[in-house]
């Protein structure tokens, strides 16, 4: 298994561990032979980027932001820059 | 006015009144702002209600904000108290769950059970988001914020801690815990809506 070095780092993190030290040594070597976990944390990341993914097919409607320069008496300085 | 000052030029000219610097940072955080809201509340219409309240304060006392931390964490700060203020005054939709760590032993079934791939079209069907929507309704609201922060908007466990004033230790825990809930849901989501 190739370690996501990023992951591996918040894991160590996570137990209060730098990535040097032996409990994160321990993580590092279990992970690299377990395919389990592999699938466990491509999981769990999945489940991030599905919900980014949502947020993503929310947008802020504009009569909100329309809504809201007006609430707060500002104007929208994109307006000066167009035609 | 340019529209690319840096933030610490436009928050020093909004302090003095600049009402062209302000509109810029509005512009600039609001669709940010307007997403926290949505995903800790569940609501279009509570999520644009705290858009204006979190600006209106943030107009009112952008005076006060003396550059001890970003301006990002203090406008999240802002946000999330009116957030939470909202979820406070309606009634609770989901019963309070507690949440443990995983259970890593059962990490060893993972294998079993891989997932299909989720395009832009499979989230995008108004469905499914809703079920998406459900689950992290029901996680509770000090797991939640912290999925937020950390997961959506791509803070730090520093900056995340100072917005929820806990410790970078609990942040930590509740992500892990809010991460875990999330990804056991949805897995028994998909096992019956996709018979995996």
């Amino acid at each position: 298994m190739k370690l996501d070095e990023e992951l591996l780092k918040e894991i160590c993190e996570y137990m209060g561990s730098d990535l040097n030290s032996a409990p994160c040594k321990i993580i590092r070597d279990h992970m690299e032979a377990c395919p389990n976990c592999e699938v466990y944390i491509d999981k769990i990341k999945r489940t991030i980027e599905i919900y980014r993914l949502a947020d993503q097919c929310e947008e802020l409607p504009e009569k909100v932001i329309r809504n809201l320069l007006t609430c707060l008496k500002l104007d929208d300085p994109s307006k000066t820059c167009k035609k | 006015m340019e529209n690319n000052l840096p933030e610490e030029e436009l928050v020093a000219r909004a302090k003095k009144g600049d009402q062209a610097a302000l509109s810029q940072l509005v512009l600039n955080y609001s669709s940010r702002i307007y997403h926290l809201g949505l995903r800790l509340t569940g609501s279009h219409q509570d999520a644009e209600d705290i858009l204006q309240d979190t600006f209106l304060i943030m107009v009112k006392k952008i005076n006060q904000f003396q550059g001890k931390s970003s301006f990002y964490t203090w406008l999240y700060r802002i946000a999330m108290n009116v957030g939470l203020r909202k979820l406070k005054s309606k009634p609770r939709k989901y019963e309070h769950i507690s949440l443990d760590d995983p259970d890593f032993e059962r990490v060893s079934s993972e294998a079993a059970s891989e997932w299909p791939d989720f395009g832009y079209d499979i989230v995008n069907d108004p469905h499914f988001r809703q079920r998406l929507d459900r689950l992290i309704e029901q996680l509770p609201e000090k797991y939640r914020t912290v999925f937020i922060l950390r997961d959506l908007h791509g803070l730090s466990t520093e900056d995340t801690s100072r917005i929820l004033q806990i410790t970078p230790s609990n942040t930590k825990i509740r992500l892990m815990r809010a991460r875990n809930f999330l990804k056991e849901n949805l897995e028994k989501m998909l096992k019956t809506e996709m018979q995996l």
